[in-house]
């Protein structure tokens, strides 16, 4: 595993993750919107808007930390 | 009754809402930005099946001349750090070798029209 490739495929999760977060955010302020907020927009903004912090939190941790490696538990059984 | 209609009601949208959040946090939604990244991958993966499933369903046949079936959809293996960096390299080799080519075709555009006036 190349070094230089190291910081491409961390934009690369952070953008796979900026998508995902962002979709996620989205659905579930629709979920909120629909249910409990009688289908107001603000809610998915709010939805969004969160999903978009948490993709940013996430990028940031992983761009700051460069001797984390990514690793799993696996339970020895 | 009608108390206990409106709280049973909030109860069920509550049960709702709490199962969407927690569908959202068992899939890996919410978490770290390599699950993120892996439930991404593993959406890409399950798109292309849901597409055929779909549309076997409505009823579409694409009648191509090769074969009865919908061409397989194209796996998505698409890195936007590996196409950002070619991009970068194509914009500037092409700006490293634009004043030579920018030459070349003066010259051959004077030639010609030289050519033209004669």
């Amino acid at each position: 595993m190349a070094s230089e490739g190291e910081l491409g495929r961390k934009w690369d999760r952070c953008l796979a993750d900026s998508t995902v977060k962002l979709g996620a955010g989205f659905g579930l302020g629709i979920v909120f919107s629909v249910i409990f907020f009688k289908r107001k927009t603000w809610p998915i903004a709010f939805g969004s808007g969160m999903g978009l912090g948490m993709a940013y939190s996430n990028c940031q941790h992983d761009f700051q930390s460069p001797y984390l490696l990514h690793g799993k538990y696996v339970k020895v059984s | 009754t009608v108390a206990a209609f409106d709280s049973f009601r909030f109860v069920i949208k509550g049960t709702l809402a709490g199962g969407a959040v927690y569908v959202a946090y068992d899939q890996g939604l919410l978490g770290s930005g390599t699950q993120g990244a892996e439930a991404l991958k593993k959406a890409q993966a399950a798109l292309p099946p849901a597409i055929q499933e779909w549309t076997s369903y409505i009823g579409w046949e694409v009648r191509t001349v090769q074969m009865n079936t919908l061409p397989p959809t194209p796996k998505f293996d698409f890195s936007p750090s590996d196409s950002w960096n070619k991009g970068v390299q194509t914009v500037m080799s092409a700006l490293s070798v634009a004043p030579t080519r920018a030459c070349e075709y003066t010259v051959e555009g004077w030639k010609y029209v030289k050519d033209l006036v004669k």
